[in-house]
């Protein structure tokens, strides 16, 4: 298991947000977060993930002030907040539905802040104009929230919270609503603002593809503790836990037997589908590569790479991805049924449990 | 295979040119709410404005059929009509203004604090005092108001005594009678508000009275002028309450029922004020866009 | 008073000749100003009686057709009922207004009309006279009922009497000292009662104001407390809004009014015989008297409607409560005068007709019975009179 928890730029300042044996129990009984530690970087696109229920959010709550912990402490720039309201927290948030004010304006809804804060009124109508010009929504100002479209509410919701420029931006499922387009977009878009303002960001996502293309760091989330902290790569390529192997890509594991015969160890290990390489029988494994024979048991035709699922010899199943170089769909489909060897580099075969 | 029942074919036959024909499906489904909205709610208030225009004789109080418009002038220039047209209207307001002050703590609490299982057992409290009889309700008060009764010994120790019957007193149980009226749009209206606009407002700096006048206080203020509509008319056309607790207060409603026995085109002319202040009332709610709470 | 007497007989020849003189206006009346006498139209009357009809539709006041449902032992209409064969449907007013108003829809036989119900109830036509040869207890009636203006036309009666009593005054003995022999205690001296008082809510309580007026004015020149003229009825107006200042609560419900008393919400204020019986069996410290001015009072006639589907069940209904029996058991429920004298001797309290001055005609004369005011004046003056809608105006005008 490697595992890094110091920040990605050692050059900035660590200590946006820390989390101390975070804990909160809802009703006295059910254990949301279970003891979270974590430390985000000053101007990190820090991400957390996990599947829903895992803590995530009521995290993110915390850190903004809605929930108020059972146990732990939060952090921000190093003082403690844990006791502080929302409004006196140096942090904004965007709702997973955005949460606009549905009877005012996208200039009253992106104002908000700033008239609650008392900022005058010209510096304030200069703060909306520039914040709608960053997310690119020049002449809305007058609108209604009704009247916009999906993604033109979540740039709003955007603007809404980074014109009162927080030391940390909040990001509940921010692109959680989107058809899969426009998901696409708002994630180029999103990082480009935050190198932009240059910001602490933290959202939360229970998508692996959002987490690991935007974030400079994930934790992963598990019945409300952190499996692993890690960059995207880091998570990625050596996942800590058998459930971040499975949750952060496809679940892939070599067990008991098969791990035995295969790896030569004993133990749990994981080996992502895209470095198994698909042999014929009689093609020898490379000297620093494990193989297993075995016969594929299924073929998913997925119009750029093609899955196959194969049962090993040894016990256990392994799945396979291969690009689709020059083969159709019809010469792929072909394969089911038939004798393979799956060969990979040892360094790829990643223990992950006991 | 059979031939089905002779009995039955007029029936489908019916039931296919039903199907075929929407309009008429709908024309039939419509006639009768609609005969009633046309003849029994239209048609007599059209009765009524006519009967306006009639007269009685001074003796023996036989309707007269004789188009004049004596009794609209009557209820504008006598300024007896006007004091009580104002004073009408002033329990009205002072009414629709307790109660959404008293509702909205209430409403509050039920949609926004209280567990799931105590919201619908509050709900059920507030819907309770509907099931009993508005009479036995009045007279409750009556008795409450009564000398040497429940409010003089609750106050009696500060030095006050209960103001008796009148208006205070009319004002006080009509603003109890109706109550519910306001509580429930309110409530309704609290519960569809998302929480995450309360979050999203603290997150943005507000606190929480900032908040209420904010966020809260305009998207419920529909609610509440829903609300209004019924605590508005129900009290500019009471007259029960009045005569129970009103001791000698005048309004439009006892003007009303004390003409329409006899003098029935005054009663007629005189019923036309509230309609025309709860038309108005109507109509400058309707900019709000509170009757699409309703 | 001795000139109430004459002044009633006055007003009967008023009647008269006004129901001569007036003829032809009577269709259109209201739009013109020459409409304030009787003017009867001609109807039949029954001429002799015949088989009932098997039933009979009554207005009636509370109390007046108890068929036991109210107490067990308070019932003569089923005996009616058994001996006649005419099923008795009652409907019962709670104002004269109401009256007139129902028996205008000519679904009723007979009417229970008081005295400011029954001339308009005639003028209208909505009654028919009454012959009283087919009436056999009417030779029993006190003759101090008969031929009255309020029930007769020129000599021609149009119904018959059914009982009479006064409005009183009410007071609490433990709040109201020294104990109050004069109507000045609602009126001129009801301050130290501010918000206690009461009064009967109806148009016709003017004539209570008038009849105080007549007495401690008398330079108004009031003779007949429903007969006055503009300035008299300022004058009485006027009263009244003074009044008014000190009123608690009007009433015309006398359980209200019974129960206003018993609280103490009401210490003083006009009352009838029947709710001070009521407050006195609670226990209530009550005391009513009449006071030294005289009183309002109403006399109740039983008359027949002019469309009348069953008038001889109707006959024989009238017949039936002015018998000894029946009179002196509505007397007694209700609380008044019975009309009979022979149903003196059947009330079970022997003092009854004592109690309730039966008999005791000096007692009447100080009495102004309900009579609706009209424009020619009941006085028998010859300038214009303020007849019962400027009154009902100036009612509503009081009370603000």
């Amino acid at each position: 298991m490697k595992s890094d928890d110091s920040p990605p730029h050692p050059d900035r300042p660590a200590g946006a947000v820390r989390l101390e044996g975070l804990a909160k129990s809802f009703d006295g009984r059910v254990r949301a977060v279970d003891g979270v530690d974590l430390e985000i970087g000053e101007g990190e696109f820090f991400a957390m993930l996990g599947p829903s229920g895992s803590g995530k959010t009521t995290v993110l709550r915390m850190i903004a002030g809605f929930e108020r912990p059972t146990a732990g402490r939060v952090l921000l720039g190093g003082v403690d907040v844990t006791a502080l309201p929302p409004f006196d927290r140096d942090v904004n948030t965007v709702f997973q539905d955005y949460a606009l004010f549905p009877h005012m304006t996208i200039e009253q809804n992106v104002g908000y802040g700033l008239m609650v804060r008392r900022v005058p009124k010209a510096e304030r109508a200069e703060r909306v104009r520039a914040a709608l010009a960053m997310v690119r929504l020049e002449g809305f100002e007058r609108r209604r929230p009704a009247q916009l479209s999906g993604g033109q509410r979540q740039r709003v919701a955007l603007a809404r919270a980074l014109v009162n420029r927080p030391k940390v931006l909040l990001l509940d499922e921010p692109l959680g609503a989107l058809d899969l387009k426009l998901r696409h977009e708002m994630q180029a878009e999103l990082k480009r603002i935050q190198r932009e303002v240059g910001i602490t960001f933290v959202f939360v996502t229970h998508d692996q593809d959002e987490a690991l293309t935007m974030s400079d760091r994930v934790a992963v989330f598990n019945a409300g503790r952190i499996e692993q902290v890690g960059s995207p790569a880091e998570v990625y390529e050596h996942p800590a836990t058998a459930f971040v192997a499975g949750f952060v890509g496809t679940s892939n594991l070599l067990d008991g037997a098969a791990a035995e015969q295969v790896v030569g160890e004993t133990g749990l290990f994981s080996v992502r589908p895209e470095k198994i390489r698909i042999a014929h029988p009689d093609d020898p494994a490379g000297p620093d590569e494990l193989s297993a024979t075995g016969r594929v048991a299924e073929v998913v035709y997925a119009g750029g790479h093609t899955r196959f699922l194969v049962d090993l010899e040894a016990g256990g199943r392994l799945t396979a991805v291969r690009q689709n170089l020059d083969e159709g769909s019809a010469d792929v489909l072909r394969h089911r049924g038939t004798d393979v060897v799956l060969a990979w580099q040892r360094k790829h075969t990643v223990r992950v449990g006991p | 295979m059979a031939p089905p029942p002779t009995a039955a074919r007029p029936l489908r036959r019916a039931a296919s040119v039903l199907h075929r024909r929407a309009g008429l499906r709908l024309a039939l489904l419509l006639s009768a709410p609609m005969a009633w909205l046309v003849l029994a709610y239209l048609g007599s208030l059209a009765v009524l404005l006519l009967s306006a225009f009639w007269a009685v004789d001074d003796f023996t109080y036989d309707v007269e059929r004789v188009w004049n418009t004596a009794n609209f002038s009557t209820v504008l220039t006598e300024p007896v009509y006007r004091a009580i047209a104002l004073r009408t209207l002033g329990i009205a307001v002072a009414v629709t203004v307790i109660d959404a002050v008293v509702a909205f703590p209430m409403a509050f609490y039920m949609a926004r604090v209280a567990r799931p299982r105590t919201r619908k057992l509050l709900v059920v409290a507030v819907l309770t005092p509907l099931w009993a009889s508005y009479l036995v309700k009045a007279y409750a008060w009556r008795v409450i108001f009564s000398q040497g009764g429940v409010l003089d010994w609750l106050v009696g120790p500060l030095g006050l005594s209960s103001p008796g019957y009148g208006t205070t007193a009319v004002i006080v149980v009509l603003a109890y009678l109706w109550l519910p009226y306001m509580i429930l749009p309110v409530y309704s209206g609290l519960e569809n508000l998302p929480a995450n606009l309360l979050d999203a407002s603290a997150d943005l700096g507000a606190s929480a009275g900032r908040t209420f006048r904010s966020v809260v206080l305009p998207q419920v203020l529909p609610s509440v002028f829903a609300g209004s509509v019924f605590t508005f008319s129900l009290s500019l056309g009471d007259y029960v309450t009045v005569r129970i607790v009103g001791g000698k207060t005048q309004v439009l409603g006892t003007a009303i029922a004390d003409n329409v026995t006899l003098n029935l085109p005054l009663a007629a002319a005189l019923s036309c004020v509230p309609v025309v202040l709860i038309v108005g009332y109507l109509l400058a709610v309707r900019r709000t866009g509170a009757l699409e709470s309703l | 008073m001795r000139i109430s007497r004459i002044a009633r007989t006055a007003a009967a020849a008023t009647a008269a000749a006004l129901l001569a003189a007036g003829c032809g206006s009577g269709g259109t009346a209201g739009s013109t100003s020459g409409h304030g006498g009787l003017n009867p139209p001609k109807l039949p009357m029954l001429q002799s009686l015949g088989p009932g009809e098997g039933q009979v539709n009554l207005v009636a006041w509370a109390g007046y057709a108890e068929d036991g449902s109210d107490d067990k032992s308070v019932d003569w209409v089923h005996p009616f009922e058994q001996q006649t064969g005419c099923k008795v449907n009652t409907k019962i007013a709670g104002t004269s207004d109401e009256m007139v108003s129902l028996m205008k829809t000519g679904q009723y036989d007979a009417v229970s009309a008081s005295g400011d119900a029954t001339l308009r109830l005639i003028a209208a036509g909505d009654v028919a006279p009454v012959n009283t040869a087919l009436v056999q207890n009417y030779a029993d009636v006190f003759d101090g009922l008969k031929n009255q203006p309020w029930n007769s036309v020129n000599g021609q009666m149009y119904g018959i009497p059914h009982g009479r009593g006064a409005n009183l005054l009410m007071y609490r003995t433990d709040k109201v000292t020294p104990a109050p022999d004069s109507w000045s205690v609602v009126f001129d001296g009801a301050s130290p009662y501010s918000g206690h008082v009461t009064a009967y809510d109806s148009p016709i309580y003017i004539a209570d104001a008038a009849l105080y007026l007549m007495r401690t004015r008398p330079e108004l020149g009031i003779k007949n407390p429903y007969a006055l003229d503009q300035d008299q009825l300022k004058a009485a107006v006027d009263l009244l809004k003074t009044q008014h200042k000190a009123i608690g609560e009007y009433w015309s419900d006398f359980q209200k009014s019974e129960n206003s008393f018993k609280t103490g919400d009401t210490v003083v204020g006009t009352t009838w015989q029947v709710i001070a019986n009521m407050a006195q069996t609670d226990h209530a410290p009550v005391k009513a008297v009449l006071p030294k001015e005289g009183a309002t009072g109403w006399s109740d006639t039983w008359m027949v409607s002019a469309k009348a589907a069953h008038p001889n069940c109707a006959y024989q209904w009238m017949n039936w409560i002015v018998s000894p029996t029946a009179n002196a058991q509505v007397a007694q429920w209700f609380g008044e005068a019975p009309a009979n004298a022979k149903a003196c001797d059947r009330t079970t309290d022997k003092d009854f007709c004592n109690t309730f001055h039966a008999a005791d005609e000096a007692y009447w004369k100080d009495v102004h019975y309900w009579t609706t005011p009209v424009k020619s004046c009941l006085d028998g003056r010859t300038v214009a009179c303020t007849d019962y809608a400027a009154w009902t105006a100036a009612w509503t005008e009081i009370k603000g």
